[in-house]
């Protein structure tokens, strides 16, 4: 047997790990047989009681102190509130508060935009709807009162008109057989006149529209907006003898509201 | 209350429990660091060392860990880097000739006992792995089976590794009692 497998067998014997039946040959076929193995034993054993027996050594006072002003050290930092916002548990339930937040509002967000999207569309919709009943309406060419309740929609339904519909409009103003339908398109002219095409529309018309009533309502209108280039026209009409005196009186009296 | 409950206290925030601790285990860490070190002042600077790595890094204490795997694995690693330290600065590690002075109690008059010096310096002899070994399961009385968690290794493993140190910590004691 070699000494290292000596030595634990004896270790084991004196830490008392071995079974009866191990002691015993322990015993009988070293420690008895073998002078110098009793002897390794004997030395073991002293170490190890040594080590055993051997008394605990006691820190000073010192130690006890420095620990209790390490700790108040700490408990002074920790109480600014710094260690508790520096662990990672404290981080993990923030992110989450901030992710549950920022989805929440991207949500929010999100839902807010499909609502308008929806609303814009629902009315987006309702104008086409709007338009192309008021085209229709104004294409009949077999209905006057059809085209005048075209014209009476573009007045009182639509509130900006594309070009389309002034294109619609400005056609029945000078084109329709039908002077109610003119007239109903005039109206509905006069409150698109902010789009300077519209203006310059209206004061053609003047000059070619032969309806004396139509020509009276063009005028009236025009005065109202004090369109540009108007007196002009006005003083024409004034001295045109083919034109009804009423229309001549119209542009008179026009020409005084705008002097 | 378990140890693990009192430093789960101390990760949660509850700093003033770890005065508990401190009174459960300096006593226990100053002489596994007196006895590595063989310098009573140089293990009171390190138990010291201990106990505030454990308040400053309670983070790193993990739950369900046995606590006293915990600690010890602190003053281990405490002890390295003062070895480390001690062997770059090209210092005689432990001067085995003064270990009576160094860790006789200077408010104890009563000198070392003879046969525990003989043992001091035997043991000084050893490498500190060996030396770590014996004063674990020797001289604190730890099972095999919590040194090798502590180090991370098996039963088996520290088991040879104590009855080698034991053997040849005799060989070393034996030869110093002749001279």
């Amino acid at each position: 047997m070699d000494k290292e497998k000596l030595e634990t067998l004896l270790i084991d014997y004196i830490d008392g790990k071995l079974s009866p039946e191990e002691r015993r040959m322990v015993e009988q076929e070293h420690l008895q047989r073998s002078d110098e193995t009793y002897k390794l034993y004997e030395q073991l054993k002293e170490v190890m009681q040594a080590m055993n027996r051997s008394s605990q050594l006691e820190p000073s006072a010192r130690l006890r102190a420095s620990f209790e002003n390490a700790l108040q050290t700490e408990l002074a930092g920790s109480n600014k509130g710094k260690t508790v916002w520096l662990t990672p548990t404290f981080y993990r339930a923030a992110a989450a508060v901030v992710l549950l937040a920022v989805a929440g509002a991207v949500g929010f967000v999100i839902n807010q935009q499909r609502e308008h999207a929806a609303q814009l569309a629902a009315a987006q919709e309702e104008i086409l709807k709007t338009k192309k009943q008021m085209m229709d309406l104004l294409n009949n060419q077999n209905s006057a009162s059809q085209r005048w309740m075209g014209a009476t929609v573009a007045y009182n339904d639509i509130a900006h008109a594309d070009a389309d519909i002034i294109k619609a409009l400005i056609k029945a103003m000078n084109e329709d057989e039908n002077s109610n339908v003119r007239l109903a398109s005039i109206e509905a002219l006069a409150k698109f006149n902010d789009q300077p095409h519209v203006r310059q529309a209206l004061i053609s018309a003047l000059s070619t529209q032969k309806d004396p009533v139509v020509q009276i309502a063009l005028i009236r209108l025009l005065v109202d907006m004090r369109a540009q280039g108007l007196k002009k026209q006005l003083e024409q009409i004034t001295t045109d003898d083919s034109l009804l005196p009423a229309v001549k009186d119209e542009a008179h009296a026009g020409l005084l509201k705008l002097s | 209350m378990t140890d693990e409950m009192i430093m789960e206290a101390v990760k949660n925030g509850d700093l003033q429990q770890a005065s508990l601790l401190f009174e459960r285990y300096h006593k226990r860490i100053f002489n596994f660091l007196a006895r590595m070190t063989m310098d009573r002042t140089v293990a009171e600077d390190l138990t010291q060392n201990v106990f505030v790595r454990m308040i400053k890094y309670r983070n790193s204490y993990r739950e369900g860990a046995r606590f006293q795997s915990w600690i010890y694995q602190v003053a281990r690693n405490i002890f390295s880097d003062h070895y480390q330290d001690v062997k770059n600065q090209r210092r005689g590690f432990i001067d085995v000739e003064k270990i009576e002075g160094i860790m006789a109690d200077s408010d104890d008059t009563q000198m070392m006992d003879e046969r525990e010096e003989l043992l001091h310096k035997s043991l000084a002899r050893l490498d500190p792995e060996q030396r770590e070994l014996l004063v674990l399961t020797r001289f604190q009385h730890m099972k095999y089976e919590e040194v090798a968690t502590i180090m991370d290794t098996t039963v088996a493993n520290i088991k040879v590794k104590v009855h080698r140190a034991i053997g040849k910590l005799r060989e070393f004691y034996f030869e110093m009692e002749k001279i």
